[in-house]
């Protein structure tokens, strides 16, 4: 290893420290944001001095938060739900069989990393439409059901599994269906409860498509009903900064409790 | 094994029992055969419905138009979109802008991170872990809190970032940064590459620490320099990841800044800070003008694919693997 100065050391920490400071210090502003009161939220104190609960409490009354953060959950957790649901069955015949058009399949989950949402947008919000799922959950989770990013990822992790296993079970008797879900799930479980968290983080962030499918407030994820009273509210920062702060608290103690999963989950998968 | 190869009749099964059976009914006989389609289908048809019908649609709406309002229908102008779509100036503006996002995002996504990364690699595990979860916090937030956020910082007349350069008599006026044309479009582009970092700093930990060690003790004993060490030893040993992360970034770059543009600028001033998909998203459900939206898609969706044919291809002849 390379020999290293103290003065190198010291250097390194410094910039280190200052990055974090940049990563976790607009968090820490929105925090303290939302606890001063009107006098002291337009001055730079790095604390509040009178910390104050009105800008909660004027957040609750303009937004209904609670049913946006149960929205948000809702379709966060459908998403995760379907989406490893409908990857198993697909990346599990994908490794167990061979047969015909597996190529073109392969071809098919791949090429969809190239469509960006955009180009497909329009048709999907006329079905959504037509279909008379506006302003519903089932309407904003429907197209994110499936996944090929979580096929691809689980299609990895199952070509890791003894296929001698698999085929001692089938010796035994155990039913196609039976081999996924009593040998490879038990055994594999954590590296679907890690891309579970990756789906479900990704559910929560969803974007463009909620808000393309949800208009008003109390059918909307917590992300679009943000948006909404950033653009109505422009100088209440007190209280924006407070909604902000509630919506991130579940990500953040999602974060805190299973930090390390995350992390490695992220390294394992990527992103989407 | 070898008797899969027997029986063409089965779909050759991957670690199954040899089959000694010879007499199956053509009906279990089919049901075996479409097993593996069965197991397909609830994803194969969710993305005919959700991703390739709309992906042709689009295609087929670029040559219509069409208002999406509901009792009319699409009506066929040739290549009129495509014809209007070159001869808009916001639209090449906006593709001026697109190019500079993508390359702009690559210090944050490629450079930074492979720093903070090495730099990080030497150090014990608790503290390089304590470094790493803290520079992840920004990628796990959702875009429009920290659209929020950061437009709470740099609010021209009270935010933060103002406040501190005037005290510190960097600048006399605040600066309006999201209504001054020459700021809008940096302040985006900081904002995406701030929540990325953290992101690519952590795919570059995990490829670092692959590298077999010997390789640093060796150029070590030879007299290298850490600098040295670094461009001839480090960076060819991740160039794979590297140039993954490189088609992740331009892939990406244009779809992560367009919730920071709809929060924070809605493409202005002036289109100063827009990138074509923001421009699709405005057409279509703004202007209500899905032809030219379907169009601008068309031209991008070839336009991405031939890049990312492109890297693909690079990755494979440039990457250096360590056996």
């Amino acid at each position: 290893m390379n020999k290293r100065s103290p003065a190198f050391a010291t250097l390194q920490h410094g910039l280190l420290a200052a990055m974090c400071v940049l990563a976790v210090f607009p968090l820490y502003w929105m925090l303290i944001s939302s606890f001063k009161n009107e006098a002291e939220i337009f001055t730079s104190s790095l604390v509040p001095m009178k910390p104050i609960w009105n800008n909660y409490r004027y957040a609750f009354e303009q937004m209904p938060i609670f049913r946006m953060m149960f929205n948000s959950f809702a379709v966060a957790a459908l998403m995760t739900v379907f989406q490893l649901a409908t990857s198993l069955l697909a990346a599990y015949a994908l490794v167990r069989w061979r047969f015909r058009g597996q190529t073109l399949i392969f071809a098919l989950l791949s090429l969809t990393w190239l469509i960006p949402y955009q180009s497909i947008m329009i048709p999907n919000y006329v079905l959504v439409n037509d279909m008379g799922l506006n302003e519903t959950l089932i309407g904003v989770v429907l197209p994110f059901a499936v996944s090929t990013f979580a096929i691809l990822s689980l299609y990895q992790s199952f070509q890791s599994f003894p296929r001698v296993l698999i085929e001692a079970a089938c010796i035994d008797g155990q039913s196609d269906f039976g081999i996924l879900t009593n040998l490879i799930l038990p055994n594999i479980k954590s590296t679907v409860a890690s891309l579970g968290i990756i789906l479900f983080l990704n559910g929560w962030n969803e974007y463009l498509w909620p808000m393309l499918i949800t208009r008003k407030m109390e059918n909307s994820p917590i992300q679009i009903g943000l948006k909404l009273f950033v653009n109505s509210d422009t100088n209440m920062w007190g209280s924006l900064m407070a909604a902000t702060t509630v919506s991130c608290i579940p990500i953040l103690l999602i974060y805190i409790a299973l930090q390390r999963q995350i992390v490695d989950s992220f390294v394992r998968y990527g992103v989407k | 094994m070898s008797q899969s190869m027997e029986s063409p009749a089965l779909p050759p099964l991957a670690g199954t029992v040899p089959r000694a059976r010879p007499a199956v009914s053509r009906r279990a006989l089919l049901a075996r055969r479409l097993k593996p389609y069965l197991y397909l289908l609830p994803a194969v048809v969710l993305l005919g419905i959700w991703m390739y019908r709309p992906l042709l649609y689009t295609f087929y709406l670029a040559f219509q138009k069409w208002s999406m309002i509901p009792g009319t229908d699409p009506i066929y102008v040739g290549l009129d979109n495509f014809a209007r779509l070159f001869r808009n100036e916001a639209f090449a503006d906006s593709i001026g802008n697109t190019v500079f996002y993508t390359v702009g995002m690559l210090p944050f996504s490629i450079l930074i991170p492979l720093l903070l990364a090495s730099v990080t690699d030497g150090m014990s595990g608790r503290a390089k872990n304590v470094y790493r979860a803290i520079f992840f916090v920004p990628m796990i937030l959702a875009p429009v809190s920290v659209g929020a956020i950061w437009r709470w910082l740099f609010h021209p007349s009270n935010g933060l970032v103002n406040l501190v350069l005037m005290k510190l008599d960097a600048i006399r006026q605040p600066i309006a940064y999201f209504s001054d044309p020459d700021w809008a479009k940096w302040i985006i582009l900081f904002i995406t590459g701030w929540k990325m970092i953290g992101f690519s700093t952590l795919m570059f930990s995990s490829a670092l620490t692959g590298i077999n060690r010997e390789y640093y003790e060796a150029a070590a004993i030879d007299g290298a320099g850490r600098f040295r060490t670094f461009l001839r030893i480090t960076v060819p040993l991740v160039s794979p990841m590297i140039l993954f992360m490189l088609t992740m970034s331009i892939l990406f770059a244009s779809q992560s800044t367009f919730a920071y543009i709809d929060i924070l600028t809605a493409g202005g001033p002036y289109g100063s800070s827009t990138n074509v998909y923001y421009e699709m998203y405005k057409y279509a459900f703004g202007n209500l003008n899905v032809g030219f939206s379907a169009a601008a898609s068309l031209v991008f969706f070839v336009v991405f694919g031939v890049i990312a044919l492109g890297l693909n291809g690079l990755s494979r002849r440039l990457s250096f693997y360590d056996n």
